[in-house]
């Protein structure tokens, strides 16, 4: 397999999902679930390394994504992929700035806080309360997860 | 086309049971019956005062194809993201403190829809699309193999007749 099955798996199992189609989700879910460790898992994971390959997306991996939508003759076909690279953008800097600021001021960031991530772009928001509306794609309070 | 309820907005009125020529919306589990529900009917979505019921196609339009290089780059995006799912979800699982795991569990879960929307976008948005139905039956063929499980091929077979 070129690319990893997992995330194609459960996006389409939260397709199905929206289109209220329970048992074809629950049956995509557990597809998706075969691949969860399909990817081996790094054997001496470290922070700074995820704050490093964070650091190099901008350019390695979001602004190709822009290039090839402006390079592309039909251009209104591709809204949602420059859609999908500008909220990456802003939650890949955000992911850059927890990340980062973890590894300078260690546990006291998040002891204390809740940590919070939109549902529905990624966003990440570490305070008391999910903000009213996502700054990121305006979803409501209710599109954030508490994360435990 | 039959209808859906968001039990979200849902403000049991009620008012979809009587308007509804079938009973497809008087079910046990709050969702419609979409045996019972006619093609198109879309009485039951109109008459309900909350905006509760919508109409969901059966038969969805296959999109245009995208750009070549468009979709290697989202997925190339779809794969860094999910390599660093992964390591964030190792950084969770070694992690020596609470607030440690809680960012790193954090991280995953917003890498993981990072990850998603780059696979979405790159055609994979609708489960009932020629491209997703084809991906499956790739898996079905392939069979990816993931060390200590069972591969899910009843599930698999499943979707494919389903979808």
């Amino acid at each position: 397999m070129e690319y990893s099955p997992g995330p194609i798996l459960s996006n389409l199992a939260k397709a199905l999902e929206k289109q209220y189609r329970a048992h074809e989700a629950e049956l995509m879910w557990k597809v998706a679930g075969y691949f969860d460790d399909f990817q081996p898992a790094p054997e001496f994971p470290d922070f700074t390394s995820l704050v490093r390959s964070l650091t190099a997306d901008e350019a390695e991996y979001l602004e190709p994504v822009r290039q090839a939508s402006a390079a592309t003759e039909n251009k209104a076909a591709d809204r949602g992929a420059l859609r999908a690279a500008t909220w990456g953008g802003k939650v890949n800097a955000i992911q850059k700035s927890l990340a980062d600021r973890y590894a300078k001021k260690g546990d006291e960031l998040i002891e204390g806080k809740k940590l919070f991530v939109c549902e529905a772009c990624g966003f990440m928001f570490l305070g008391d309360q999910a903000p009213d509306i996502c700054p990121v794609c305006k979803a409501p309070a209710l599109r954030f997860a508490a994360v435990a | 086309m039959h209808a859906v309820r968001n039990l979200r907005l849902c403000t049991k009125d009620c008012v979809c049971l009587f308007v509804c020529p079938t009973g497809a919306t008087d079910t046990e589990n709050g969702q419609i019956d979409f045996g019972k529900c006619l093609d198109g009917c879309r009485r039951c979505v109109d008459a309900c005062p909350s905006h509760a019921l919508s109409l969901v196609m059966d038969n969805y339009p296959s999109r245009p194809a995208k750009d070549t290089a468009v979709v290697e780059a989202l997925m190339n995006f779809m794969e860094q993201k999910h390599r660093e799912e992964s390591l964030a979800k190792a950084l969770a699982a070694s992690a020596a403190t609470s607030a440690r795991a809680k960012l790193a569990k954090a991280l995953a879960v917003s890498l993981r829809i990072l990850a998603e929307d780059g696979a979405r976008e790159a055609g994979y948005m609708i489960p009932q699309s020629t491209a997703s139905k084809a991906y499956l039956e790739k898996l079905l063929a392939e069979r990816p193999v993931v060390a200590g499980k069972q591969f899910p091929e009843a599930e698999l077979r499943e979707l494919l007749q389903l979808l």
